[in-house]
Parts: structure tokens; C-alpha cells; sequence
């Protein structure tokens, strides 16, 4: 045996070899054990993927340009009716006057569905008509009874590529498929300029410099006037682009609020592993490795963990937005281009995330570093440190926030105003929290009294007792459960707004048959004869007999609508104006047929009653009118008082009853029977409601248009629309899932922080059962103050932001997700710590290195 | 070598101070192996983790190598690690993730030698130690004895003077124990000073001197009564 000889005599930290040896048993270490570390590497990569997916959907949720798909690239847009005697002279003088022009001609096609489509006649190639008309498939029409038509119109037609299509009284041939990229809903069927038999409107597109200087002189605040425009022409111009704050850059904050939340996951989570390797550390401090050494071991795993972190978030974040840039394409109406990503918001995401990970490594790197070598090596951990902190910061900065808040108007707040005191107000309630979290840990344990369990004693004690780690894995709760309860808060608000209720139009398995016609041909709507009307009721009832549907309900209506008066301050701050909102559903007539069904009995209708409603809140509304008869009396029509001599009825009798279906679309509000008799009201059938079984299927929808098509009417089917309740309790579940991963990783934390305690219980006889139940409930305690804080920072938060009252979110949906919170959480932790703990350490005296 | 002269520890305050080590003076030359015996909670550990600057003295003074640690600061004492002493430890205390060549390279990476010379000083002192062909191992792939002759090369490798045991055979069985004490004796026989930490008066027949300890005192310092071991010793 021969001892070696030096072959290089090193100074101070060791130099590049001594980074190099740490960063390679770091690597190695991060291979062994990535597994263990999954739920920060997770978090950080759906971190950086919704990162990518979100400045996907943010730069691409509107158009390049909102103009784009009305006006092309022109400086204004002259429209001719298609009733203009002098149709063909007003369009030369037009552009003799202000130049080339593109002229679209438009003649409106009966569909059967609510979607109306256009028979348009334009130029492929014309000067500013570019933005307005793409070419998918085939070729433009180039000539006489050539047609191109939009996906949507050739799949309602079943018309194809080569094919025919016949409307407007002749057949035409296909040629291609066209769309208007920047606006995806116009459906239209395009020709060859001229191909128009009976144009209902004409549009020219101006856009030449004498036309675009004239534009541009004309102040803001004033009607565009150019000269020479004839009498019968309209002209309008592109709005102004509003000034708001680039949805890259809030989706940049959100990022920030997420990594932040990571984060402090992330150190929860490297503090476990630092623990895990506390002895290896203190070996590598044995044999002379300086503190600097030690520390950077951590901060290689936080910097590997956040590469590869970010590395897969990136594929992920990629892969799922361009899985998802066609759906948002549909949603959005307007091509998207999916390359189109604001590059600069991803690379400061990845950076972030990659940042977060250092960042919360360092903590635990510099807490790891300092453990003497003998603790260390022993396996001791550093002593809690005591934290002696008031409430004072706290409540300050979270009334802070809660100020801010107030002050930010709102989501209706105009956005250049609200978005600095709305984020700084957010920032600061978490804050807030965050700085509240480690008090509510003494609050709790100060009820650890002598009477409770010896489990449960011990539990809350070792949350005091290492409340540095035990306040952080709170915080980091609260803020799971805070975001989660504050989007149901303001989505619950926002819903349930009795005049503007938001939710799903109707069942999968229900359809609305309108008989209201829908305009054609340019000239005034046909209403159906007395007839048409039958014949279409009988063949209504054959459809839902093929369904097999339920009897048809008729849906009949008296012509009334709901409004509310109310003043708002003026946007200048100068004085009040007077506003109206009208309630934005149909308020149909509860003719016994429609009780019946839904099994409303007449004793349950309170005397006197005007409206029945399911629409939480609409009792009870102040300052409510009921309008019928001539619109220009009633809702806000002139300065009229509200009364039934004008046809209104100030503050109707509204009554909430359960039995009424609550869509949008569906009979929510109806008026009573006595109150059409009492005020003379004209009733008429506004459609019929058909309801089958099963959902309905694309052929039997596609039956019941070729119906409305052949009457020259109308269907309403499911639409995408989400319910509140999905909302929120889809959130409410992410929350809790949040909350649950943080509450694993902390309480693995502290547990194997107190191994030794552990190991004196097991060696003093405790069972599994103690084991089971200190780790029950070390979660159960966190679990509850997080619920609890999340709860009512997030109600404060948000009933402040929205200038709402506890009042308007009573309703059922919030109250329950609530309840989840705040009982299912604490449940489910306890569970699940109850369940994942209770083994025998291992080893009772030791544990070994390796 | 190592010189430790009036040395106390003590832990804790008021009622809970416990005196592990009282003024303990202690000599140890190069090329001398020195055992350290006594039971439970005499302060053998303590003397070790003093001795090699792990932890700092209540009072007194250790030199390692003419050096006053108690001048030295925290960086200068972990270059002192790194250059002057190794350790050895019960349960081995090899870090996973590095190879058995890598293990005892890195004291020398850390000092800041390049790592193909580390490397191949590390392979030079498993070969010594007849580890050679496990060098690519990890820990968790050799047996007890073989991780703690890795974990003898990694105290000695790159010209260490000073080599402190802490039971270093503790964990081993009695064939592997002979085997260790043989190459940390034939450590001595090249120079380097020895402390040796052990409970087994077997093992402690291979030093030069017993030092016996109890409640912090030395209460006798002997040379080994010549047993069974001793005609090992002949071939040493």
C-alpha cells in the first residue's frame, strides 16, 4: 500500500474541476432520484407548457386587426341599398369621386338555421377586399353560374367541389371553397362580379389616398362625412384600434403568479431533498468540500430540475397548442396562424420557470450548506428556526390589497384604468396571505390542548415548531385554494346576473323550432300565414314523433320584455347617466300546457304574480319594468314615466319557482296568464320546444333545418356554452388537486423532518395507528387552514372587486364549492395521509448513506 | 502531526452541559497509528471530529501538521481536509451516484486537480488496494469490505498525512476487519499518522499506541499487550 502523491496542489473553492465533480454527483443524483422530485418537475413543466398554450391563445384570440374582416384594408366602406333606384350611378360617382373602389354585392340566401348566408358577388382580386377572402379548396368563380362557397354553407347544402348547388332560383356550379379569414361566421356563397341577380346591399370598399387623407382629417368625435357621396349612400369607417395591455403581457403575469406559487411548492420540495441528502453533504464536507461546494450540489438539482422541467414543458406547451389552434380557429372566427406566438413572452416563461427552480433551490441550498459537518453527517437536521412575527404586516398589506381592489372598478372597469390598481391589488392580498399563513399555524396549535389525542398534540406542535417550512407549504395552499375560490367568486357574480344570466342555451336533447322567419332577399320578413303555420305545427309534431320526442310545447309570447333603470357615473367623472339593461332572455306566457310540464301547479303560484322565474336574484330587483306594446314607450324609449298607460308596469310581481328549466334559451321566465288577461296582452307562438330522449344527433338537427329551410324559419340546438356549475366545479377540483399535491409534498416535509420523533414513537410502542394519525393529521391541519384562508381571501377579494355583496353569491353553485373547500378539503388530506403513512421506519437508530 | 494540547468540549447550557471531552492532550507522530478505546459516550468521537477540524475545541489547542486550526477559517480548515486528512467511517459513507473510482477522486477534484489526473490517482489507489477491477462500481454494487477499502483509498488518496477511523470495522466482519486494519497500518508504514477509533481490542493490537478514554479524560495510554493478532503483525 503506497499513498499517492498530489499530482496538483489546489487552492481556495477548488476552481472549474471542483464545480465540474459537484455538477457531475448532482446530475447523477437528479438520474437516481428524479422520481422523487416529480411533483415540482411537474408542476414547473405544466407551468411552461400553459405558459406556451396561453400566449398562443392570447396573441390569437383576436384577429391582427378587428377591421379586417368588414373592411379589408380600406379607409372606409360606402354602403348602397340594394332598393337604390340609381344603384349603378351612385357606385360611378362614388368612384369617380374617391377612386377605385371594391364593390360587393350581397344578396341574403334563406338557410333554415339562424345563420344567415350571402350570395356575394366580388373581385378574387381586389384592391383591399384581401383580408376578407381567402381560397381553400378549388378555384374562384370566374364566370356566369360558377359558386364558391364557405365549408359551413357547402356542409349545410352537402354541396362539394365540382358539384352543384342550387339557390336564388338557379343551379350553380361549385368551384371551391372560400372564407373570409378574419371573420370565419361570415358565411357566404361567392361570384363573379355582376353574377348577383337582386343585391339587397352594396358595399365599396374605398381605400385610394385622396379617400384615406380625407379620413384621417376627420376629427374622432365626429361622424365620417366624405363629399360627393350620394344621398342614398351610408359610409362608415374602421374603429380605432383601443389601447389596451397586450395579452402577452398578462399572460405574463399569470405566469409569474403560477411560478410564484411553484415556487414555493419547489421549496418545500428541494428542502425534502436537501434532507434526504443531508448526510451525503455532510460527507462531502468531511472530506473538504467548502460551503460553497455544498450549496451549489442544490442549486445543480434546482437548475437541472428546471431545464428538464422546461424542457418538457416546452414539448408539451407546443404539441398542445397546436393541437388546439384549430378549435380556438373555430371558436375565434378568424384564421389563426399557429406560428403566430408572441416568441419573447415564451422565452421569458422558460426562463422564469428555469429561474423559479434555481431560485427555490437556493434556500435549502444555504440552509443545507450551514448544518455543521458532525450534524450533518449524523443526520440531524438544522434546528427550526423561531419565528416571532405579528399579524400587524399581514392585515396591512392584504387591506392593502383589498383596497386596490375596490378601486379598480371592476370587471366592467375600463381596462387602461384597472389593470395597475388590479394587479397591484391581487399581488398584495396574496401577499397578505402568504405573510397571515404561518399565524393561523399558531392559532390552530394554540387549541392543542392536553385533551386532544397524543397524535393530534404532536402534530400541531410540529407545524409551530417548524413553522418556516409548515407557514411556506400553507402559503403555497392558500394560494391554490385562493385562485380557485376566486375565479368561481367572479365567474359565480358574473353568471349570475339576473338580466344577464349566462349558462348553456339548452339540453343536448332539446331543440327550439322558431317562427319568426328569418330575413330574405332583401326585402321585409314574411311572417307565416295562418296556413303555413298549421302545416308546419303538424309536420313539427311528425319530427318529434320520429324521435320519439315528448309532446311538443308550444312556446307562446306577449310581446314583453324586462329592463331595469339605473345611473351610472359618467366615464369622464363629470355627473351620472341614466342606464338601461334589459333582461337578455325571452319571457314566454305560462300557458297551462307549459306548467303542466314542468309540473308547476296553479296553488303554488301566489296571487297577484306577474312573472315566474328560475333565474336566482330576478325577485326583488330594484327598480325592474315590464315593457310591452309599442317598443318606443316602454324600455328606456323616451323620457316617458313607466306606467300602464304607456305600456309598463313599474316593479312586477316576480316569483322564483323551481319547477322552470334553468337555460338560457328554455321558458326561465314566464308571465302569468292573469296578468296577459289583466293588461290586454296579444299573444302569438314564438316557436315550439321539442325534447327527446337522447341527445339529438347531427342527422336529426339536419332534418329539423331542412324544416325551418323549407317555411323560411328557424332551429336553436345545444350550443358550446359552459355552465356555472361546470365552472366552478371544475376549478374547485383543480384547487383541491393543487392543494392536495402541496399538502403530500409538505407534509413529507415535516414529517421526515420529526423521523426521529417518529422512530422514539415506534421504539416506545406506538402503532401504525399513532403514526397514521399524526400524519393525518399534520394534513387535515394544513389542509383546513388553507381552505379557510384561500376561502375567505378569495370571497373578500373578490366580492371587493366586483362591488358585489355576500348576497349575490348565496346562490347554491358557490355555497356548495364552498363547502367542498372548506370540508372535502381537510377530508381528503387527512385520508390520504392517513393512508400513505403509518409504515415502520426502517431503520429505528440510523439511516445509512448508502 | 496531529497535537491536541488541553482540549475540552463541552454541549449544552446550565443543567443540560455535558463535559465530552476535559482537557485531553494527545500526540500523535507521522507514520504512527494510534488506538483509541473506551466506552459509549467517553468522548472517542468527539476527540476525532475535533482532531480533523469537523468541530471546533471549547478550549485548548489542535494542530494538524504544525497548523493552529483554531487561526484557520472555515475554507482554510476544509483545504486542510481536502490535502492533509482523511476519514474513514463506520457505515462507509460513499456518496451514491459516483463510481468507486470517482469517490476517491473527488477530495483531489475538489482541490481543484483536473479530472482525468484525479481519475487516475483514484485508480491508481484502488489498484493499491486491490480494487482495480471494481473501479466503474457503485457503491450499492460492492460488498461491505469493499465499499470501506474505497472509502480507506478516498482518505489517503493525493498525499494525506493525517487518517482518522471511526470504527472502521464496525460494520464489517471479522476477515474484512483484519483486512482494513492492515491497510490503514500499512498507511502508517508510508508516513501517514493514524487515529483509530474502535470498540474491538483486537483490532486495536494493530497500533502502535492505546489511548484509553473515559468521561472525557485520558486514563491511560499503553502499547497493545501482544495477543494473537501480534504474530499477524509479524508480516505486517
Amino acid at each position: 500500500m503506497t499513498t499517492l502523491t498530489r499530482p496538483h496542489a489546489g487552492t481556495g473553492n477548488g476552481g472549474v474541476p471542483a464545480r465540474r465533480a459537484v455538477l457531475r454527483w448532482g446530475w447523477r443524483l437528479f438520474r437516481r432520484e428524479w422520481r422523487q422530485q416529480l411533483l415540482v418537475l411537474g408542476l414547473l413543466t405544466v407551468a411552461v407548457a400553459a405558459t406556451i398554450w396561453g400566449a398562443g391563445v392570447a396573441a390569437n384570440t383576436l384577429p391582427a386587426n378587428p377591421n379586417y374582416g368588414t373592411y379589408g384594408t380600406a379607409a372606409a366602406l360606402a354602403t348602397l341599398p340594394g332598393s337604390d333606384p340609381h344603384l349603378a350611378a351612385d357606385i360611378a360617382t362614388i368612384q369617380g369621386r374617391w377612386g377605385p373602389a371594391d364593390v360587393i354585392e350581397n344578396q341574403n340566401v334563406t338557410t333554415g338555421s339562424t345563420q344567415s348566408v350571402q350570395l356575394r358577388a366580388e373581385s378574387s382580386h381586389g384592391l383591399y377586399n384581401g383580408p376578407m377572402l381567402g381560397l381553400v379548396s378549388g378555384a374562384y368563380p370566374s364566370g356566369p353560374g360558377q359558386v364558391a362557397l364557405t365549408s359551413q354553407v357547402a356542409g349545410m347544402y352537402n354541396a362539394h367541389v365540382g358539384g352543384t348547388w342550387q339557390a336564388v332560383g338557379r343551379t350553380w356550379r361549385v368551384t371551391g371553397i372560400v372564407q373570409n379569414p378574419s371573420n370565419l361566421q361570415d358565411e357566404f356563397a361567392l361570384v363573379a362580379p355582376g353574377e348577383v341577380p337582386h343585391p339587397s346591399q352594396v358595399i365599396m370598399l374605398l381605400g385610394s389616398p385622396a379617400a384615406q387623407q380625407a379620413i384621417n382629417s376627420i376629427p374622432a368625435s365626429n361622424q365620417p362625412v366624405l363629399s360627393g357621396i350620394p344621398a342614398a349612400a351610408n359610409v362608415s369607417i374602421p374603429t380605432d384600434s383601443v389601447s389596451t395591455i397586450p395579452p402577452g403581457a398578462i399572460v405574463l403575469v399569470v405566469a409569474v403568479l403560477g411560478l410564484t406559487f411553484i415556487g414555493l411548492v419547489s421549496v418545500a420540495g428541494f428542502s425534502v431533498m436537501a434532507q434526504r441528502r443531508l448526510r451525503a453533504l455532510g460527507m462531502l464536507g468531511a472530506i473538504g468540500a467548502t460551503e460553497r461546494n455544498v450549496r451549489l450540489v442544490m442549486i445543480v438539482n434546482g437548475i437541472v430540475v428546471g431545464v428538464a422541467a422546461a424542457l418538457a414543458g416546452a414539448v408539451l406547451g407546443f404539441a398542445a397548442w397546436f393541437a388546439y389552434a384549430p378549435t380556438l380557429q373555430q371558436d375565434t372566427g378568424h384564421v389563426v396562424d399557429a406560428t403566430n406566438l408572441p416568441w419573447w413572452v415564451i422565452a421569458t416563461g422558460i426562463t422564469l420557470a428555469v429561474a423559479t427552480s434555481v431560485l427555490a433551490s437556493r434556500r435549502p441550498a444555504k440552509t443545507m450548506a450551514r448544518v455543521p459537518v458532525v450534524a450533518a453527517l449524523s443526520g440531524r437536521p438544522a434546528p427550526p428556526k423561531a419565528i416571532h412575527r405579528t399579524a400587524a404586516p399581514g392585515v396591512i398589506v392584504f387591506a392593502g390589497g383589498v383596497a386596490c381592489l375596490a378601486f379598480a372598478g371592476g370587471p366592467t372597469g375600463q381596462s387602461q384604468h384597472v389593470a395597475l390598481p388590479l394587479l397591484v391589488g391581487l399581488v398584495a392580498v396574496i401577499v397578505g396571505m402568504f405573510l397571515l399563513a404561518p399565524l393561523a399555524i399558531s392559532v390552530l396549535a394554540a387549541g392543542a390542548g392536553p385533551r386532544l389525542p397524543v397524535a393530534i398534540r404532536i402534530a400541531l406542535r410540529d407545524l409551530v415548531r417548524y413553522r418556516a417550512r409548515s407557514g411556506a407549504a400553507l402559503a403555497a395552499t392558500t394560494f391554490a385554494v385562493f385562485l380557485a375560490m376566486l375565479i368561481c367568486v367572479v365567474a359565480s357574480i358574473k353568471a349570475e346576473n339576473p338580466l344577464n344570466w349566462m349558462g348553456p342555451n339548452l339540453a343536448g336533447n332539446q331543440l327550439i323550432l322558431y317562427v319568426q322567419p328569418q330575413i330574405s332577399g332583401g326585402g321585409p320578413a314574411k311572417q307565416l300565414t295562418s296556413a303555413q303555420l298549421a302545416s308546419l305545427g303538424r309536420q313539427v309534431d311528425r319530427y318529434a314523433a320520429d324521435l320519439p320526442a315528448q309532446p311538443v310545447l308550444p312556446l307562446e309570447v306577449a310581446g314583453v320584455s324586462l329592463f331595469r333603470v339605473g345611473m351610472q357615473q359618467h366615464s369622464n367623472l363629470t355627473g351620472t347617466v341614466q342606464v338601461v339593461t334589459h333582461f337578455t332572455g325571452t319571457v314566454y306566457v305560462a300557458t297551462p300546457q307549459l306548467l303542466a310540464r314542468y309540473g308547476i301547479k296553479a296553488g303554488q303560484i301566489s296571487p297577484g304574480t306577474d312573472i315566474l322565474t328560475v333565474v336566482p336574484g330576478l325577485a326583488g330587483l330594484p327598480h325592474l319594468n315590464m315593457s310591452w306594446g309599442n317598443p318606443g314607450a316602454g324600455p328606456g324609449g323616451g323620457n316617458q314615466s313607466c306606467a300602464p298607460s304607456n305600456d309598463c308596469l313599474p316593479d312586477p310581481v316576480i316569483q322564483t319557482i323551481g319547477g322552470l328549466p334553468d337555460d338560457t334559451s328554455a321558458p326561465n321566465t314566464v308571465i302569468t296568464e292573469g296578468t296577459v288577461s289583466r293588461y290586454h296582452l296579444t299573444l302569438s307562438l314564438d316557436g315550439w320546444l321539442i325534447q327527446a330522449p337522447g341527445p339529438l344527433t347531427a342527422a336529426q338537427i339536419h332534418t329539423a333545418r331542412q324544416l325551418a329551410l323549407a317555411f323560411g324559419v328557424t332551429v336553436e340546438t345545444k350550443s358550446g356554452s359552459v355552465s356555472l356549475g361546470e365552472i366552478t366545479d371544475g376549478v374547485t377540483a383543480l384547487g383541491i388537486v393543487i392543494a392536495l399535491g402541496v399538502l403530500a409534498m409538505s407534509v413529507g416535509l415535516i414529517r421526515s423532518e420529526t423521523a426521529s420523533d417518529l422512530r422514539t414513537l415506534t421504539a416506545a410502542g406506538a402503532s401504525a395507528r399513532t403514526r397514521r394519525m399524526i400524519t393525518a393529521a399534520t394534513a387535515a391541519a394544513l389542509g383546513l387552514l388553507g381552505a379557510v384562508l384561500g376561502v375567505a381571501g378569495a370571497v373578500i377579494a373578490g366580492l371587493t372587486w366586483t362591488h358585489s355583496s355576500l348576497s349575490d353569491i348565496s346562490g347554491g353553485t358557490l355555497v356548495s364549492d364552498i363547502a367542498i373547500l372548506l370540508i372535502g378539503l381537510p377530508l381528503i388530506a387527512a385520508a390520504g395521509g392517513w393512508l400513505l403513512a403509518g409504515r415502520e421506519p426502517e431503520v429505528i437508530s440510523r439511516q445509512p448513506l448508502d | 502531526m496531529l497535537e491536541l494540547r488541553k482540549v475540552s468540549k463541552v454541549y449544552g447550557q446550565g443543567a443540560a452541559v455535558v463535559h465530552a471531552l476535559s482537557e485531553i492532550s494527545l500526540e500523535v507522530d507521522a507514520g504512527t497509528m494510534v488506538a483509541v478505546m473506551g466506552p459509549s459516550g467517553s468522548g472517542k468521537s468527539t476527540l476525532l471530529t475535533i482532531a480533523g477540524s469537523l468541530e471546533e475545541p471549547t478550549s485548548g489547542q489542535v494542530l494538524v501538521a504544525g497548523q493552529d486550526l483554531a487561526t484557520m477559517s472555515r475554507n482554510d480548515k476544509a483545504r486542510l481536509r481536502r490535502q492533509s486528512i482523511g476519514y474513514v467511517f463506520q457505515d462507509f459513507n460513499l456518496l451514491r451516484g459516483l463510481t468507486a473510482a470517482e469517490n476517491v477522486a473527488l477530495p483531489l477534484e475538489l482541490d481543484g486537480v483536473g479530472a482525468r489526473k484525479a481519475r487516475e490517482a483514484g485508480l491508481q489507489a484502488l489498484t493499491g488496494l486491490g480494487l482495480a477491477d471494481r473501479a466503474s462500481n457503485y457503491p450499492d454494487q460492492l460488498s461491505g469490505g469493499e465499499r470501506q477499502r474505497v472509502a480507506i483509498a478516498r482518505a489517503v488518496v493525493g498525499d494525506r498525512h493525517l487518517l482518522l477511523a471511526d470504527e472502521p470495522s464496525g460494520a464489517l466482519d471479522s476477515a474484512n476487519s483484519d483486512v482494513v486494519m492492515r491497510m490503514i497500518h500499512a498507511a502508517c508504514q508510508q508516513g501517514v499518522a493514524a487515529v483509530v477509533v474502535t470498540h474491538d481490542a483486537q483490532l486495536a493490537s494493530w497500533a502502535d499506541r492505546v489511548v484509553f478514554i473515559r468521561d472525557g479524560r485520558i486514563v491511560d495510554q499503553t502499547a497493545p499487550a501482544p495477543g494473537p493478532e501480534s504474530l499477524l503483525g509479524q508480516d505486517r
